[in-house]
């Protein structure tokens, strides 16, 4: 049971993913999406297909576990690590944006608000936040037989 | 019944005490010489036990039989062709599960078995249970428990050898692959057994097992085979990539079958490193995480950094005013504002990018991925022509291409060593970063991150692409393969991975303060001192960074050579002192540009008309590409011991540098990019 609950976590976390990279990748291309504005999505390739490779993790993970294999279980717990990296990584962003605007005063900062560095990749890792916090310590394989 | 004279062979993994074994049997009655063909060492020694006259000959130690390299070729055929009485298996009884590895393959190669459990008393001092009577039972070899160092059970061992050589008939074990696999074995033995030299000299399923498995040495043998055909029709029918891993697979199925039930504690448990390994060395998605992994660490390099950039800028900003308040000696003045603070400081403003970019790459070493991506890249680096062990200079190559070529040593063969060597300068070293920043980061603003991770990518494909064309044309050959033992995942800890950023980012700051001040202080001084002809005083301001002083002279003789590439002089001449270090391409636009005398920042004046996007994207490519630094080409000369390759080094690199950066401009400009 406890491995159908991730099966599902990583279907949903992987589609997400993949769309959201997806949609950075086609965004950076100059093809607007329409959501750009609404889900904070920039153009942006090589972010973008960090995201896909991420939900590409939770996919196969979702396919092992559903083909019964507990292995499965080693790819959900990547992804949701991979995502975690990725989140930190956007929360760094914020953090230097934060130095530009207080300490240094960086006139090309004085419009900044916070939102506008909020990407997809910190706002996904919330959810795989959830899924850490849910499962830390239960991600576990029976030993070899 | 017993014999009066036998032969019996050390097989065994590296490392397991067999060199020791041998000494405890043989005692001083031994030789050493080569196996024939190769200098692979070959040690035969002569013991008398019981009245039978034993030959013990020390097999090369190996991981499996597959003909992934000479040791194993030689240990196999000797075991195949000279048919030994008994093979010995020294068995580590520290690590069962790697050590029965290759007893699965001595069993499918039908030798009588005896397996010498060493170094059981480490396995049991740590306390591991080996039930040595169930393991003869599952495994039906006789198994002897030996101390090699203290010659304990070394009574026992030959004792086992000559009953197992006096025994009449020989039960042959196999694994068993599944029933695709299996069926195909069968199919495979149906076509060789028409092959009489083959099936005389090899056990037909062994020989249909190591098709299977992709064994080069047996593929390349059953070219002549007068079956070849039919056998490459049954082999074009499998994915042998797939069929390789999944017999390896079978093999240690079989083995964590018997495992658990002859030793208590021997069962390894899946540990998350195991779970982590299992993800990112996975045949599709390993190189994709690895690159993921790669992106995030330069995002975080370029941008937050940008803040202790701007500092550090502001740092230099205040320098240069107190210098032009205080100091009236005009050429003093300029060698201190232009030369010194403008140079060292268009250097210095780099030294958070480099910090971080080396925190990055240690946390991701301390934490042991680093050998996990020299582990997935492996299969990669074998196919372009590199060896294994070849990434990890590589990967070195990231921080400095000096210890990087040092660190080729490890990798034994000659040829390897040196396409390592001569690849290893388009690995982007630190020093190469800061012109990157500057450029991408004025010219590309926020896909700056991505621009630079893409710089180096170039760099590890232009690598890859060199040494496959070097493996193919100048140094003919076949890499030898490598086995890497991974290390279990660690938490980095904060002091260590800092040690290590220190390490090899105070080389950085060391650097500014000897070369690289050396090289601004000689731009400074060519660019103040006025070219022949000019009527003008020594740094006066007419003169100072302007086509009019020596420099611009140096600069304007070269400057046709460039300009193809879309270069004015002034990058030309910053070109050549980079040929000193990398650093000072930065440090002599700083000068040659005017930072100091301007309240701009170099980024600014490039962009405001000095460079256009796609001039900045060649030069990009040229410093990451041309002649490495002068450090580099003699650590390369010292390494190859020959001019030759030295200036071939030198010579393909700058060629490659040249013709990317004038594909990049002129292609860009017909077609009207970044203009």
């Amino acid at each position: 049971m406890a491995n159908k609950n991730k099966m599902f976590f990583a279907l949903a976390a992987g589609i997400l993913y993949v769309l959201f990279g997806c949609m950075q990748i086609v965004e950076q291309f100059g093809i607007k999406t329409g959501l750009a504005e609404l889900l904070l999505i920039p153009g942006d390739i090589f972010g973008g297909l960090c995201l896909v490779v991420i939900g590409a993790v939770f996919l196969y993970g979702a396919k092992e576990l559903n083909s019964g294999m507990n292995m499965g279980v080693s790819y959900v717990y990547v992804g949701i690590l991979m995502s975690l990296v990725f989140m930190a990584v956007y929360v760094l962003i914020i953090g230097a944006s934060l130095l530009e605007v207080y300490l240094i005063q960086n006139e090309d900062y004085l419009e900044w608000r916070i939102i506008d560095d909020i990407r997809p990749g910190l706002y996904l890792g919330f959810l795989s936040l959830a899924g850490y916090v849910a499962w830390r310590g239960r991600f576990s394989l029976p030993a070899a037989k | 019944m017993t014999q009066n004279k036998i032969t019996i062979a050390l097989a065994g993994n590296p490392n397991v005490g067999k060199s020791t074994l041998f000494n405890a049997i043989t005692g001083a009655h031994q030789h050493v010489g080569n196996w024939a063909g190769v200098t692979v060492e070959k040690k035969i020694g002569t013991r008398t036990y019981h009245d039978t006259e034993i030959e013990v000959v020390d097999l090369p130690g190996t991981y499996s039989l597959t003909a992934y390299s000479v040791d194993e070729i030689v240990a196999r055929d000797y075991v195949v062709e000279d048919k030994p009485d008994v093979v010995v298996q020294i068995v580590d009884a520290t690590n069962l599960e790697r050590n029965l590895y290759l007893t699965t393959q001595l069993m499918e190669l039908g030798s009588r078995l005896v397996i010498a459990l060493n170094m059981w008393d480490v396995a049991e001092s740590r306390g591991d249970k080996i039930d040595t009577t169930k393991m003869e039972e599952f495994l039906e070899i006789p198994v002897v428990k030996t101390i090699g160092n203290k010659g304990e059970g070394i009574d026992g061992l030959l004792d086992e050898v000559l009953r197992e050589a006096g025994k009449g008939a020989h039960h042959e074990h196999e694994v068993s692959y599944g029933n695709e696999i299996e069926s195909k074995i069968i199919e495979l033995e149906r076509i060789l057994v028409n092959d009489d030299a083959l099936s005389a000299r090899y056990p037909l399923r062994w020989l249909a097992i190591k098709l299977l498995d992709g064994d080069e040495n047996i593929l390349e043998k059953i070219k002549v085979s007068p079956m070849a055909t039919q056998i490459d029709n049954v082999l074009n029918t499998i994915d042998r990539e797939d069929c390789e891993a999944s017999m390896a697979d079978k093999r240690y199925e079989a083995i964590n079958t018997v495992l658990p039930q002859v030793c208590e504690r021997c069962v390894k448990e899946v540990t998350f490193s195991d779970m982590i390994d299992h993800v990112v060395t996975n045949k599709y998605l390993g190189i994709p995480i690895f690159l993921s992994m790669m992106w995030a660490a330069f995002e975080v390099t370029f941008t937050f950094a940008t803040p202790f950039m701007g500092m550090i800028d502001m740092f230099f900003g205040w320098l240069a005013g107190v210098v032009a308040e205080n100091i009236t000696t005009i050429w003093l003045g300029s060698l201190l504002g232009d030369g010194i603070v403008a140079g060292v400081g268009a250097v210095m403003i780099f030294l958070p990018n480099i910090m971080l970019l080396f925190l990055m790459l240690s946390l991701l070493e301390d934490c042991g991925y680093m050998a996990r991506a020299a582990f997935i890249m492996d299969k990669l680096m074998y196919k372009i022509g590199l060896h294994g062990r070849s990434f990890i200079p590589l990967l070195m190559g990231f921080g400095c291409n000096v210890p990087a070529i040092m660190a080729t040593r490890t990798i034994e063969d000659e040829r390897d060593r040196l396409i390592t060597i001569l690849v290893n300068p388009f690995i982007s070293c630190g020093a190469r970063l800061p012109v990157y920043i500057l450029l991408a980061g004025a010219f590309f603003g926020r896909d700056a991150g991505s621009v630079i991770f893409g710089l180096y990518m170039l760099g590890i494909i232009v690598a890859i692409l060199s040494a496959k064309l070097i493996r193919g044309t100048l140094i003919k050959g076949k890499p030898a393969p490598f086995i890497m033992e991974l290390p279990p995942y660690r938490i980095p800890t904060v002091k260590g991975s800092a040690i290590h950023m220190w390490e090899k980012g105070s080389l950085y700051v060391k650097k500014a303060g000897t070369i690289i001040l050396a090289g601004v202080i000689l731009v400074w001084l060519f660019s103040a001192i006025p070219s022949p002809g000019v009527d003008a005083a020594f740094a006066s301001e007419e003169i100072l960074g302007t086509g009019d002083s020596l420099m611009g002279a140096l600069g304007h003789v070269i400057e046709p050579l460039v300009a193809p590439l879309g270069f004015d002089w002034r990058i030309a001449v910053a070109l050549v002192f980079g040929f000193v270090a990398k650093e000072i391409v930065i440090g002599s636009m700083g000068v040659l540009y005017g930072v100091g005398k301007d309240e701009d920042a170099l980024g600014d004046i490039l962009v405001a008309g000095a460079m256009t996007p796609l001039s900045a994207l060649g030069l990009m490519v040229f410093t990451l590409l041309y002649v490495p630094c002068i450090a580099t080409i003699g650590v390369i000369k010292k390494e190859t011991g020959s001019w030759k390759w030295t200036l071939f080094a030198a010579g393909y690199t700058t060629g490659l540098a040249w013709i990317a950066a004038f594909l990049i401009y002129q292609v860009g400009t017909y077609v009207g990019w970044g203009l």
